[in-house]
């Protein structure tokens, strides 16, 4: 089922990308890139893990492994349509139906053989408990090696150098597992994709931090989250130097994402996943549009290729999602101030004790900081539940309440 | 421990280091979920959340516990991190320090873990003025093996069904051993150890394994033997797993003593072992065959992420051997318990049908 829909989707995207005229191509690049990761995992040509979402993947390019974060798995049936038989193998497997739904749908995938066999698991403490027990069971069943990682909670310089000895560690496992060393031209390689992944990604937030954003919403959705699997890629480079170039021309074309944008929102943590009208009615009715994600962030120095798991380290800590909340605040406030957003959404995603967990203390910190922010019931991977019309209500009406503000205190 | 404490240090997991606690001159107290206080944290958190972590929120905010002079947090879990969070909020004149703990036992995490010891040893130390000697710790560590190593014995006792009191009553003597001053409880309790034992009427029932996270109230164990079981084993954060015996060596560093024993010690569900992997299965699996369990009793706190994922492992494996299993989704109180009494009763039956 896996392998010709990755095919399918290749040849559907390069047909369009080898056809098009319109020049608003990266998003496709992007979906491209995906649908190639999905074929490398299927095809059973190559060497593979499964993994937490922090883990080092241009270390993992550099070695000839091809990685995936599970959570990734999760969201791609949802986006595909496919998640429910996945929900309800968990269900019965005695998978408690109040635990996060991209871990129950990996767990109820594995179970349903819709998941290749991995050569290693590598499990990382960050970014949530229920991730670290997942990956641990995957490991259990397919009787398959496991490397653990943990990620500090503090950033500090001892937090950096464990994490980059649990990375060189991680290094020699792979080494055991695939009989291969690591080459350091390959790894010098790999790091520079990296920087060049890091620079025009910085480069296209800059853009769509302009008013009006030239991003479209649908247009950075899970950007951030997916480009991770492709740090230390030629492909990723490309990718993010295609969202560069064309943030660029359509900034310099003043062309906006959303044409007569009147609103500016963040987004926190996850995207819903799967097929919703949502973000395309706040576009439509409300010229809203979402211009930032917690996710699509990057507060990591470039690495040294000549020494580059301190850099590594410091990029895991960097994430919003590691360490404490006052810290996940502060990357958000600075988010809400560069982008000069509006207003935040908090998609309270149904069972994740990480982020939902959260939901007061990340509501207050925003008011504090001026940002009102609406928290969403809803669970961003499982359609079955999706009360579209509460929310488009509760939507409309924070919407509205923004464009109160604003006209009172004089715009747009 | 001569020294007069009158420092309150809160915990709230068994992970916790309780040996520095004492030697750096606090009382550990443990926060335990139980009482009266009304529902305020999930307002703070969020309703969908570890009730262990809001019922000990709820104490915080409702004012139903003593000041304290520290709150060590262990970075367990997402719940847990989620409390040292809010606890500001709650108890803002009270120092959160947070011990991070890793996830396996290799010599980098026993490293790693050693120096976050000698961190909160600082912070402990800033607050009472007392920064431990080597002595003072291994001294404190000694003590606290031997209260281990009573309620192993008690433990034993129990199992056979003979110890006065029965479970519910060595439960209460956990509570206490977490709560109040090291040497006043070892010497109850080494008096209490020396009497004799009694056959309890618990001595002939269906013998099981209780396994799970947090199950403080000593009512629940009442319920399990008024049902007719009989706790064979019990594998729970506030019970048995609370305090292990480290070991001793005067000659070591009794930092590293302490990470290694921590990291060593029977685990929680949050911990992994990656050799063999999947061990929670095969060591619910293992005890309930050494303690010659007929069935087995899971009882989980709802939203508890790291047990909850690993049930379906867990009766996957227990199924195969053809071992019954009994999950109850707890969340502390006794009520959700009770509502659970006919459940309890007819697994107990079943085991005893079988046994007939
Ligand atoms: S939504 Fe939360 S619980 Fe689920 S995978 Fe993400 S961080 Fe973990
Ligand atoms: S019961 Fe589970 S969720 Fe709650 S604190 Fe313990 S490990 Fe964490």
């Amino acid at each position: 089922m896996m392998l010709p829909y990755f095919e399918n989707l290749i040849q559907g995207i390069e047909e369009r990308l080898a056809t098009d005229k319109s020049g608003i191509v990266a998003r496709k690049r992007l979906t491209l890139e995906t649908a190639r990761l999905g074929k490398r995992l299927y095809s059973g040509e190559e060497r593979i893990t499964w993994s937490g979402l922090v883990a080092p993947y241009d270390l993992l390019a550099a070695m000839g492994i091809v990685p995936c974060f599970v959570e990734f798995i999760g969201g791609m049936l949802a986006s595909m349509g496919s998640i429910d038989p996945m929900l309800e193998q968990a269900d019965q497997m005695g998978y408690a139906t109040d635990c996060c739904t991209y871990h129950r749908a990996v767990t109820g995938a594995v179970h349903q053989g819709l998941l290749p066999e991995p050569d290693f698991l590598i499990a990382t403490s960050a970014v949530c408990s229920g991730g670290m027990a997942v990956i641990e069971g995957l490991a259990r069943h397919f009787d398959k090696d496991l490397f653990v990682i943990h990620v500090p909670h503090e950033k500090n310089e001892r937090a950096v150098a464990y994490l980059a000895d649990q990375f060189r560690a991680l290094t020699d496992f792979v080494t055991e597992h695939t009989g291969e060393a690591l080459d350091p031209d390959r790894l010098r390689m790999a790091v520079d994709n990296t920087n060049r992944a890091r620079a025009a990604m910085i480069e296209t937030y800059r853009w769509a931090r302009q008013v009006p954003s030239p991003a479209r919403s649908r247009d950075l959705i899970n950007f951030g989250i997916v480009m991770a699997l492709f740090l230390g890629t030629e492909g990723g480079a490309e990718v993010a130097e295609a969202y560069r170039d064309e943030f660029a021309r359509k900034a310099g074309e003043n062309i906006a994402g959303v044409p007569g944008e009147q609103l500016r929102l963040l987004w926190l943590q996850n995207r819903i996943q799967f097929k919703n009208p949502l973000v395309e009615m706040l576009e439509q009715e409300y010229q809203t549009a979402v211009v930032a994600e917690e996710l699509n962030d990057i507060a990591w120095d470039p690495i040294d290729p000549e020494d580059p798991y301190p850099g590594f380290a410091r990029r895991a800590l960097s994430f919003s999602l590691v360490g404490s909340t006052a810290h996940r605040a502060q990357s958000i406030q600075r988010l809400a101030k560069d982008y000069q957003v509006d207003g935040a959404i908090n998609p309270c995603h149904w069972g994740c004790r990480q982020g939902t967990g959260a939901r007061g203390l990340m509501g207050e910190a925003l008011r504090g900081a001026g940002v009102p922010t609406l928290n969403l019931e809803v669970d961003c991977v499982d359609p079955r539940n999706f009360a579209e019309g509460q929310l488009r209500t509760r939507l409309q009406a924070f919407v509205e309440m923004l464009l109160d503000h604003k006209a009172a205190a004089g715009g747009p | 421990m001569n020294q007069e404490i009158t420092k309150l240090a809160g915990f709230t997991c068994a992970y916790t280091p309780l040996p520095l606690l004492a030697a750096a001159g606090f009382t550990p107290y443990r926060i335990l979920p139980v009482g009266q206080a009304p529902d305020q944290a999930g307002s703070i958190l969020h309703d969908n959340m570890c009730p262990h972590v809001k019922r000990v929120l709820d104490r915080a905010l409702d004012d139903d516990l003593p000041g304290l002079d520290a709150l060590v947090v262990i970075n367990s879990c997402d719940a847990m991190r989620r409390l040292a969070d809010a606890w500001p909020k709650a108890r803002p004149a009270e120092p959160v320090m947070l011990l991070d703990l890793p996830y396996s036992a290799d010599e980098r995490a026993v490293n790693f873990l050693r120096q976050e010891l000698l961190a909160l040893a600082e912070k402990l130390a800033a607050g009472s003025g007392r920064l431990p000697s080597q002595e003072e710790l291994h001294q404190s560590i000694a003590t606290y093996n031997r209260l281990a190593r009573l309620f192993d014995r008690l433990d034993a006792r129990a199992a056979a069904g003979t110890l006065t009191g029965g479970r519910a009553g060595l439960q209460r003597w956990h509570q206490r051993s977490v709560t109040e001053p090291i040497d006043k409880i070892l010497a109850e309790l080494e008096t209490f150890a020396a009497d004799n034992d009694h056959p309890d009427k618990a001595a002939a029932g269906a013998p099981i394994l209780l396994f799970g996270n947090v199950l403080a109230e000593t009512e629940a164990f009442d319920l399990f033997e008024e049902a007719g079981a009989r706790i064979v084993a019990e594998d729970l954060c506030t019970g048995s797993r609370q305090l292990t015996v480290l070991p001793e060596n005067p000659a070591e560093d009794p930092y590293l003593i302490l990470a290694r024993g921590l990291l060593n010690r029977p685990p929680c569900a949050r911990t992994i072992h990656a050799e063999p992997t999947g061990d929670l299965a095969e060591q619910v699996m293992r005890r309930a065959q050494e303690t010659g369990a007929r069935g087995v009793v899971a009882h989980v706190l709802k939203f508890c992420d790291p047990y909850l994922a690993r049930l379906p492992a867990v009766h996957e494996r227990l199924r195969k051997e053809g071992m019954p299993l009994l999950v109850l989704e707890g969340d502390c109180t006794m009520r959700s318990l009770g509502q659970q009494r006919t459940r309890i009763e007819a697994f107990v039956e079943m085991l005893q049908g079988e046994e007939s």
